[in-house]
């Protein structure tokens, strides 16, 4: 398969602050690229970079075989974009917003009507499609805007969190399109999400960190490399099990959130046995389980991806938005 | 072409769909006309020699105005029209545009042509007004006021464009608008005759472009060809600059060549801020 998207060296800075500091990454035709890290990593920087939103301080990038720079436009025409906030009109009927995307992409008139009814199936909205946008939901609208954002039969559709403020019914619908979509159409799909179990389902993903990549590979092959299980615990006094389980079995343990620690070891059910009968410090609760894309990013980051709470993700996000306009 | 055809498309569909602005856009020319206008009238007939004898006597202030009126409702909706560009770039919906493969010029110009479409719509509804203040319009008149408001309405929502293509905040923008429209309306005889004033007005109100908008549609609405020249003059129709009677097409030209400019203005800043 070809590269449908071809990044190198893509670099951007703010004055004083390198947002992005080159990064390089090649997405195949018709694959779900999975884009993660934490807040100001430089995941939407780059996302805009790719969808000619932002111009690039250095490096290229490459879509359908486009310049982002020199052929915007043709770029543009290749690929659809859902982003995080919405940017229906709400004002007007889910048709009135169709309508006017094809007219944006050029649409040819006589498929229109046949695009509008299938993307509308393809979401659920068949019967609200004469309903002012106003009247909907957060999860039809954001159902309405992935239809939207497939109507011009884009090679590539970028999804910027695509799942964010949703109801867990809402999300799981969500993915279920997007997966229609990907055996349907044969799209390939660039999403950054910070939940941990959506990235699951992309074919690679990529972690960025302080504007770097910092991981790139399938889910299997990143937790491969973390290897081994993981055990989580709960004593007693967690500080001073720390220190004994690091100086026992010299392996490092992370404080997650004052409640429990977690680390790692090669064989977990067999190690759990002797863990238990030897270990001095009262034990409350113990778990084993496989490591995740969530320890993966643990282990490359130092954190979690969503040890921020919603409500400072919020402030900071209005800040950028103030800020960066 | 088609991005321009969607463009205009939606503000004019948005337009239509707001029932609360079409009821309230009537609020203001009604208090300026029937409110403001009948109190004066009394007043400013009693000044202009008395009501009685003369030529002077058939002057009536709110048939004056009425032009006047519709002008400023062109004038308003056309540069307020810009407002919908900075509030689709609050909620969101500019991103949806800048996005698409539309050219930054063919947005720009749709966003002008929706915003003089819905003036012209504005100003042809302030016609309901003319039964009740007895000037008599003829379907003439409004073929020829069509595309003058049209013309009026083009430049002005080109200059909002300018201003809202520098701005990020409704709020803002409607601050500057105020700041910039309410002069040009009271410095354009829209609202009482320019005669009589000093001089450092008299320079004002010819320097600005207003004053010939509001003035086409009075040589439409009020044909000062057919007045006694005494009237003429007491109502301020008979604008000169450097002691040349201004013309109908004078004013056209200098509308249609303000208008060109400030269109390419318009495209170029909004080209240049969304980049």
């Amino acid at each position: 398969m070809s590269n449908i998207i071809e990044v190198s060296g893509l670099k951007k800075s703010y004055k004083d602050f390198e947002a992005v500091k080159g990064v390089d990454l090649n997405v195949k035709e018709g694959e779900i690229f999975g884009f993660l890290g934490p807040n100001g990593a430089g995941k939407s920087t780059t996302i805009n970079m790719l969808s000619t939103i932002t111009k690039p301080s250095e490096g290229t990038a490459k879509i359908n075989g486009y310049d982002n720079v020199r052929e915007k436009n043709k770029v543009r025409a290749s690929i659809g974009l859902i982003f995080q906030e919405p940017t229906l009109d709400e004002k007007l009927t889910a048709n009135e917003n169709l309508m006017l995307h094809c007219k944006f992409y050029s649409v040819k008139k006589e498929i229109r009507e046949e695009r509008i009814q299938e993307v509308l199936q393809i979401v659920d909205l068949t019967d609200k499609r004469t309903n002012i946008v106003e009247t909907f939901s957060g999860g039809m609208k954001r159902r309405l805007e992935i239809a939207r954002g497939l109507l011009h039969y884009p090679k590539v559709l970028f999804l910027d969190e695509p799942t964010v403020g949703l109801d867990p019914q809402t999300r799981t619908h969500v993915w279920e399109y997007i997966l229609k979509l990907k055996k349907k159409a044969g799209i390939t799909i660039f999403m950054t999400t910070h939940y941990m179990d959506e990235a699951e389902i992309c074919d690679r993903v990529a972690v960025i960190d302080h504007g770097e990549l910092i991981a790139l590979g399938t889910p299997e092959q990143l937790k491969s490399n973390v290897g081994g299980d993981i055990i989580e615990v709960s004593t007693e006094d967690n500080s001073a099990a720390k220190v004994l389980i690091e100086k026992n079995y010299q392996t490092e343990v992370i404080e997650i959130e004052n409640a429990h620690l977690s680390f790692r070891v090669a064989k977990g059910s067999e190690f759990l046995v002797d863990f238990i009968k030897q270990f001095d410090i009262p034990i409350k609760s113990v778990n084993l389980r496989k490591p995740t894309l969530n320890d993966v990013f643990l282990q490359l980051t130092g954190r979690e991806i969503r040890d921020e709470t919603v409500a400072q993700k919020d402030i900071r996000r209005n800040k950028m938005r103030r800020g960066m306009h | 072409m088609e991005g321009i055809v969607a463009i205009w498309q939606r503000d004019v569909i948005k337009f239509f769909r707001d029932r609360a602005r079409l009821v309230g856009s009537f609020a203001m020319p009604f208090m300026f006309l029937i409110l403001f206008g009948s109190g004066m009238s009394g007043a400013i007939s009693s000044m202009m020699g008395g009501a009685g004898s003369g030529p002077l006597a058939d002057f009536d202030f709110v048939q004056f105005m009425f032009p006047g009126i519709i002008g400023m409702t062109v004038f308003n909706t056309a540069i307020f029209s810009a407002l919908s560009v900075v509030q689709d770039k609050e909620f969101g919906y500019m991103r949806e545009i800048l996005v698409s493969p539309i050219s930054r010029v063919s947005i720009a110009i749709g966003k002008v042509l929706g915003g003089s479409t819905v003036a012209v719509f504005q100003g042809l509804m302030m016609l309901i007004f003319v039964p009740f203040i007895g000037v008599a319009i003829s379907v003439m008149m409004v073929l020829k006021l069509i595309p003058i408001m049209f013309l009026v309405a083009f430049t002005l929502s080109s200059i909002g464009l300018i201003i809202a293509s520098s701005l990020k905040t409704a709020q803002g923008f409607q601050m500057v608008i105020q700041v910039l429209v309410f002069p040009m309306l009271f410095l354009s005889g829209a609202l009482f005759p320019l005669s009589g004033m000093p001089a450092w007005m008299n320079f004002l109100v010819k320097i600005n472009p207003l004053t010939y908008s509001v003035d086409m549609f009075k040589k439409i609405i009020l044909q000062p060809e057919k007045m006694e020249p005494a009237l003429r003059k007491a109502m301020g129709l008979d604008l000169t600059v450097f002691n040349h009677l201004i013309t109908f097409s004078d004013e056209i030209l200098g509308v249609a060549l303000l208008g060109i400019v400030f269109v390419i203005l318009a495209t170029f800043r909004f080209s240049r801020a969304e980049a």
